[in-house]
């Protein structure tokens, strides 16, 4: 906005230079076999390239105008746009606002259709609450909607063809008030008659019948209503007759009812009322009775007021971006049933790779270092550490065995169980961190404590260390929730159809094409997005440094690009994924063994370690959780403005760039308001 | 007990309409809220015996469902070894009271004489009734000549 109009001038030609490098880099490996020298020069190019943007940047005022924007508080929401992952609009109400809620719906559609509240109510329990979608269907086709709607029989054969009246009178058809739910099934109310239930003789007045004709005694019902509550059914009870599935509506139940249950009745009613609601739902929390109210149901989290419970509001366990709610409970249904096999294989205790002393993790982090000997090492892969410091983090991904459709079927077991491990032991792994993580909060707390009794800085240079291992928490928690996500990605080149129709139900040839065309904007796009990093970290750290930090990420950054253009493009996305996935893993072990050991100098590098971990979380949460569920009909995409225009022409290179400008500008932003 | 009177009146109709496929029907002195009976199915390769079946009725019934047990081995894919048999009209969510006995027994009587693999209650038995049908039918027969009971002369 102002920034482009002002100081962006610069910028903007700088990044198209970055795009002639692009297509320069596009050009040469397409046109040669890619070779150890070329490579080496493209990356002396891109040093050329950086060096010549940040030259530029010392000298152009960036944050000339931008004071008083909406964002100043980049920090606390987040850099990129407003906070996704948090359900928006949400209200929390108690149990009397949500009773008054659903009365409004029932009060809106008994007017409209000239019905009584409990038929309503019924309707709308079988029908979403959708209002509207019911006056419709009511309207259109009277008679179906009511067969549907277990209201009346779908044969005109009548059982008691005066219980049935003709179809203009459809808003008596019930007896729902006490004065028409006595129906006359005998000719002679005073002789008595056999109820088919209990076979007791009784006057026809002591009788009642739905609009099926089924007719019992009023103290058979009153048995059969309390039998059903009792076993927590309210909404779904139905006529006594064999295989009539007609439901009774609930003014006939309270009616009839021992008062003592009307209670019991009204709060699972109401249970099963907002468990219909679609934006409607019951807090998991323990013993907490807020209902949530959300305006879309959507794979997002929610968080209680009253009891500060965070969950999926669309499924109501856990929040688990990125992967998919279906998923999840594939998942952890999974995990239930083979615990104890994992249990058994992954045991809580490891030997050191070097000096085979037996250890025991208890930290977070990966990094370990053996007591013993001093060696180094990463626990989950148990390989040296320093492959894992500043190469591309491997240690995340599973390698399947190209060979397995020709082994044996036990084999393919075992493979299988592997697969399976690995992905399960790195859940785990997490899990468990998370876990010592929580009281690394009160160890940091104590030790933040003896070092302000030691005069070593003050409360408030201490405090960031807090945010550090919150943030921690929280970006630990996203990349456990990655490995369930992975396992369920499928990676051979033959599933790559179902998977592509998965994601685009009527996918055709054209939208294959629109996949190798958006996977190689998308890694164009994503290739101008990491580089936003090196620009925010020269923004907020002292100039001396920039030098090798550039060049350290433009190193890391030729490794998945080269990946993107060699690859088919039916592995890009998995590949894409782990990608991420790995960043995120290697920047939250960083964070991890900074957080441990931080001292208060610490504090600017740690910072730093904690915009990147959060913008990795994001970065993969965008690309591989929001577009599934914002966007279903789209290819996934990640939602930044500038991946869905093409970069050939100048203008919509242009849009591209403001966009990632603007995440540039808003990353940049946060050291300075802070 | 409100069951008993309606039991009382289901096993008298039940005695009175004497039904082939399903005989001896006694109850205990004591204890009307238990049944037993013979099954003697018409289709092979149960129709080389009969079967011993006990019903029990719940305090509740018939708001409550009866439960249904054989007591005589069968090589059955619904009925496993204990006897216990998976049969719809009975299962706690299908359940009406107002549904009989009587109709509780020619849907158990339906289930053996026609097997439902779909929804077993042993898979080993389903599959083999679907795989290796000639298979099926020997080992069941030979089964019933061997653990059933023997049938009635008429």
């Amino acid at each position: 906005m102002d920034f482009v109009s002002t100081g962006g001038g610069s910028l903007v030609d700088n990044i198209f230079l970055l795009f002639n490098a692009y297509d320069w880099w596009v050009y040469y490996s397409k046109k040669e076999e890619k070779n150890l020298a070329k490579k080496e020069r493209e990356e002396k190019m891109y040093d050329q390239a950086f060096e010549e943007i940040l030259f530029s940047l010392d000298e152009t005022p960036i944050y000339a105008d931008s004071g008083g924007d909406q964002h100043n508080d980049g920090r606390d929401t987040n850099e990129f746009g407003a906070d996704f992952e948090t359900l928006q609009g949400l209200e929390c109400l108690n149990m009397e606002q949500a009773k008054n809620l659903l009365n409004e719906h029932v009060d809106q559609l008994s007017s409209k259709l000239h019905i009584s509240p409990s038929l309503a109510k019924l309707f709308l329990h079988l029908n979403e609450w959708n209002v509207s979608a019911i006056v419709t269907a009511y309207s259109k086709h009277t008679n179906a909607f009511l067969v549907d709607n277990r209201v009346k029989l779908a044969a005109t054969a009548a059982l008691g063809a005066s219980a049935i009246p003709s179809a203009a009178a459809c808003t008596d058809i019930l007896p729902l008030s006490p004065s028409s739910s006595t129906s006359k099934s005998s000719t002679n109310a005073s002789s008595p008659i056999s109820c088919p239930v209990c076979t007791h003789p009784l006057p026809g007045d002591h009788f009642r019948s739905l609009t099926c004709g089924h007719s019992f005694c009023q103290y058979c019902w009153a048995r059969h209503f309390e039998v059903q509550i009792n076993q927590g059914i309210t909404l779904d009870i139905s006529c006594m007759a064999s295989q009539c599935n007609i439901l009774v509506p609930e003014a006939l139940i309270l009616t009839l009812l021992r008062p003592s249950l009307h209670e019991k009745y009204e709060a699972f009613a109401f249970r099963d009322f907002v468990s219909t609601h679609p934006s409607l739902r019951f807090c998991p929390g323990p013993n907490c009775s807020v209902v949530m109210r959300a305006r879309e149901s959507k794979p997002k989290r929610a968080t209680c007021n009253a009891c500060g419970t965070s969950f999926c509001f669309q499924c109501g366990i856990e929040y688990h971006a990125p992967t998919d709610c279906v998923v999840i409970k594939k998942w952890l249904t999974k995990c239930a049933d083979d615990s104890e096999t994992a249990n058994y294989i992954s045991a809580h205790t490891k030997d050191c790779p070097k000096c085979h002393i037996c250890i025991e993790k208890n930290g977070g982090c990966n990094h370990m270092q053996c007591y013993h000997c001093k060696h180094e090492f990463c626990w989950m892969c148990l390989g040296d550490w320093k492959q894992h410091g500043s190469e591309y983090y491997e240690c995340s991904r599973y390698k399947e065995n190209p060979n397995i459709g020709r082994e044996s079927a036990h084999a393919q077991a075992r493979e299988a169980l592997k697969k399976y491990l690995h992905y399960y032991e790195r859940w785990e792994n997490h899990a468990k961190s998370l876990k010592l993580e929580s009281a690394l909060v009160d160890k940091i707390k104590s030790r933040i404590h003896s070092k302000v009794m030691t005069s070593s800085g003050t409360w408030i240079d201490w405090q960031y260390l807090i945010e550090a291992s919150t943030l921690l928490a929280k970006c630990r928690y996203t990349l456990q929730y990655t490995y369930p996500y992975a396992y369920y990605m499928q990676s051979s080149v033959s599933h790559y159809y179902t998977v592509i129709s998965h994601i685009i139900p009527t996918g055709t040839w054209i939208d294959w094409q629109y996949l190798i065309e958006a996977s190689t904007l998308l890694a164009k796009c994503r290739y101008t997005l990491q580089y936003t990093y090196p620009y925010a970290y020269y923004m907020q750290s002292s100039v001396s440094h920039y030098y090798t930090v550039i060049s350290h990420i433009i190193q890391q950054y030729t490794y998945p690009y080269a990946y993107y253009m060699e690859s088919s493009v039916s592995h890009s996305r998995k590949e894409l994924f782990e990608y991420q996935q790995a960043q995120l893993e290697a920047e939250i072990e960083n964070l991890s063994w900074k957080v441990e050991r931080a001292e208060t100098t610490d504090r600017g590098d740690l910072e730093n370690q904690m915009d990147i971990a959060e913008k990795r979380r994001i970065t993969l949460l965008k690309d591989f959780h929001l577009s599934s569920f914002s966007n279903p009909t789209k290819l996934d995409i990640p939602p930044q403005g500038g991946t869905t225009v093409p970069i050939s022409t100048k203008d919509s290179s242009t849009a591209s760039i403001q966009s990632e400008g603007e995440g540039v500008r808003s990353a940049s932003m946060a050291p300075l308001s802070s | 007990m409100a069951a008993t009177r309606r039991l009382q009146k289901e096993l008298k109709e039940m005695q009175e309409c004497g039904l082939k496929s399903f005989r001896d029907v006694h109850t205990d002195e004591n204890n009307i809220l238990s049944w037993t009976g013979l099954i003697v199915p018409d289709n092979p390769p149960y129709n080389k015996g009969a079967f011993k079946i006990e019903i029990n009725f719940p305090a509740e019934y018939p708001f409550k469902p009866p439960k249904i047990n054989f007591k005589t081995k069968i090589y059955h894919p619904n009925i496993d070894e204990k006897g216990q048999v998976c049969l719809p009209i009975i299962s706690a969510e299908n359940w009406k009271p107002a549904t009989k006995t009587d109709q509780v027994i020619q849907a158990l009587i339906a289930l053996v004489n026609d097997p439902e693999p779909e929804h077993p209650l042993r898979a080993d038995l389903a599959d083999e009734f679907l795989k290796e049908r000639k298979k099926f039918m020997k080992n069941a027969e030979d089964y019933t000549k061997k653990h059933s009971e023997k049938r009635p002369s008429d």
